[in-house]
């Protein structure tokens, strides 16, 4: 297969239909998957985010990109799972309880995901339960908070004192974010991390993990 | 001096005797959370905190015309799932004053814009373009000569509303996957709001501004391309600019939270010339700094940290202080810088409009007092 990089063109283009036909063919000329998702896919996804990041890119271009990918991922997903290649990480996200406000959280998670982390959703209105239930439950590595109002940082505060209780924070890594949200606050309720765009979110996660 | 002619003269950077003093309205929680703090409960809050009168709008509707019927889908304890009026199904907190979350949407592609949006869209409507004794009855109010409020004219939405159609999502999509469609959504909208104008202002009517609403800019900048915007918004918004220019309208007013740094040049551009509401945020968007970037033609109401409301009597004081120049130059009226939270206590809030009263309002008698009775208000 000689020019991967249209992988990467298409996907950092947005353009879904030549992403999926390249990782076909790709996969049809007996290229490993993994190379396909770490080579290309993930690299481009990394490229948007720092566009996005920059404002050279914004929601829309970011939106029609992780498209593409998801198009791509879907035709190498199940040779991944039957080689048992494992995500990059595993992260619970979602707005916390009180807060219905979910474009923050699925922007973060839209990138994380393009960055080769498995996530699983808790939704919005989420209390602590749902969040520790979900790390023991999937062996969770970060927990992602997220609110836009003033009035649910409370419930940041509250979440990670029950991760604390439950005896998970030596475990998960915690990173916030949302409108209200400050680095002040992240220290102040001893968050590991925060991030003030999604495309900063996916480097925020894995220096966080160390994998850099 | 009333409140049309401050309000005019204010925006026209014109000699008046003081600031208005206005508000932004409050949180759906609020207003409850203070009575346990001394706020009587059922009170006029213009009232009870001595604002000089709020602009009334004006116009006919720019929505939806029929709306969709608005139904209970599903019941589900703190929170309900409905269609709403604009076809959206939404979940919604029934005690929370949060913005509902799109479950699904109605409007998804030409099949569905062409079905059940388009013809609900038609700038021709005459049962849109208001008529008939009801009619007759607002006109007279609006074009009372001794009418002493500020009067704004509903001038719509280009992106907003069709955000809230199609979902962020959706609307993002829809701009790479068929650019046309977009481009007839937005000039459907345009060819509405300019029917639904030229309807009122021919009439005579000659409000003291226009409004717009898009909230299209969020904490890290705008929802679309500044590329994209310039390309497909910006000659719409001109139409509409022009239309109101042309019946002397020239305060053209658009309420955008978020930071709107990469849009509000190219608003200003298209004749939309008052930025409304200057959410301060974290990205501390400050009036003073884009009056110093695009001079006296930017105006601007809103501009007040709701959160300094949160903090110590210095800071509000400090704050109030912060924007008195921009308050004595003109082409600015602070309130908050959007709905005042519970998490602001009634004793900083009554501590803020009394500086501000101080402060912009320069003390004068005809100010109304803050925080108290109702019935000693109305004859105040």
């Amino acid at each position: 297969m000689e020019d991967l990089e249209r992988l990467y063109d298409a996907v950092l283009a947005g353009n879904a239909k030549l992403a999926v036909a390249v990782t076909q063919e790709a996969v049809a000329a007996g290229v490993d998957p993994q190379v396909l998702l770490d080579e290309y896919m993930i690299p481009a996804m990394d490229e948007v985010g720092q566009r996005f990041e920059a404002n050279e890119c914004f929601v829309p271009e970011l939106l029609i990109s992780a498209r593409a990918m998801k198009g791509a991922v879907e035709v190498i997903r199940p040779l991944l799972a039957s080689a048992g290649a494992e995500p990059v990480a595993r992260v619970v996200i979602g707005t916390v309880q009180g807060d219905l406000h979910d474009i923050g959280k699925n922007l973060v998670a839209i990138m994380l995901e393009g960055g080769g982390f498995e996530i699983i959703d808790v939704g919005v209105d989420a209390n602590a339960d749902k969040f520790i239930d979900a790390v023991n439950s999937k062996n969770a590595d970060i927990v992602a908070l997220s609110a836009l109002l003033t009035t649910t940082l409370p419930s940041m505060k509250n979440i990670m004192d029950r991760l604390n209780q439950a005896g998970l924070r030596e475990r998960v890594k915690v990173i916030i974010g949302g409108a209200p949200v400050t680095q002040d606050f992240a220290d102040e309720i001893g968050a590991d991390g925060y991030t003030d765009n999604a495309g900063a979110a996916v480097a925020l996660a894995r220096r966080l993990l160390g994998l850099n | 001096m009333n409140a049309r002619e401050r309000f005019a003269a204010v925006m026209h950077y014109q000699p008046r005797d003081r600031s208005p003093i206005m508000d932004f309205g409050f949180w759906d929680e609020t207003l409850p959370l203070w009575q346990a703090q001394g706020y009587p409960a059922g009170a006029n809050p213009d009232l009870f905190f001595g604002m000089d009168p709020q602009w009334i709008t004006c116009g006919c509707t720019l929505g939806l015309y029929p709306a969709f019927a608005e139904l209970l889908l599903k019941d589900c304890g703190e929170t309900e799932i409905v269609q709403q009026s604009d076809g959206v199904i939404v979940e919604r907190g029934k005690f929370l004053g949060s913005i509902p979350r799109h479950l699904r949407h109605t409007l998804l592609d030409r099949d569905s814009w062409d079905a059940y949006y388009k013809p609900r869209l038609r700038a021709d409507d005459p049962l849109r373009l208001a008529a008939g004794p009801a009619w007759e009855m607002q006109l007279a109010e609006w074009l009372r000569p001794d009418r002493d409020y500020p009067l704004f004219i509903e001038a719509g939405s280009l992106y907003g509303v069709a955000r809230n159609w199609f979902g962020l999502e959706g609307i993002s999509q829809l701009m790479y996957d068929d650019r046309a469609l977009f481009e007839e959504v937005v000039e459907t909208l345009a060819d509405v709001i300019v029917a639904v104008l030229e309807h009122t202002l021919s009439a005579g009517v000659r409000p003291e501004a226009a409004s717009m609403w898009e909230d299209m800019c969020y904490s890290g900048g705008p929802l679309m391309s500044p590329k994209l915007f310039q390309e497909v918004l910006v000659p719409h918004y001109r139409r509409i600019t022009s239309t109101l220019n042309r019946y002397d309208v020239d305060i053209i007013f658009l309420d955008c939270d978020g930071k709107i740094d990469a849009l509000a040049p190219l608003w200003l551009d298209a004749g939309v010339n008052t930025m409304f509401p200057i959410e301060v945020g974290k990205w501390h968007a400050d009036p003073l700094a884009f009056r110093r970037l695009y001079g006296k033609e930017m105006r601007f109401i809103g501009g007040v940290d709701k959160h300094v409301l949160m903090k110590s009597p210095a800071a509000i004081a400090a704050e109030v202080e912060r924007l008195a120049p921009l308050v004595e130059e003109g082409g600015y009226i602070p309130t908050p810088d959007h709905r005042v939270p519970p998490d602001v206590s009634l004793s900083n809030y009554i501590f803020y409009l009394e500086e501000a009263k101080r402060v912009w309002g320069k003390g004068l008698a005809n100010l109304r007092p803050t925080g108290r009775p109702q019935q000693e208000q109305a004859t105040a």
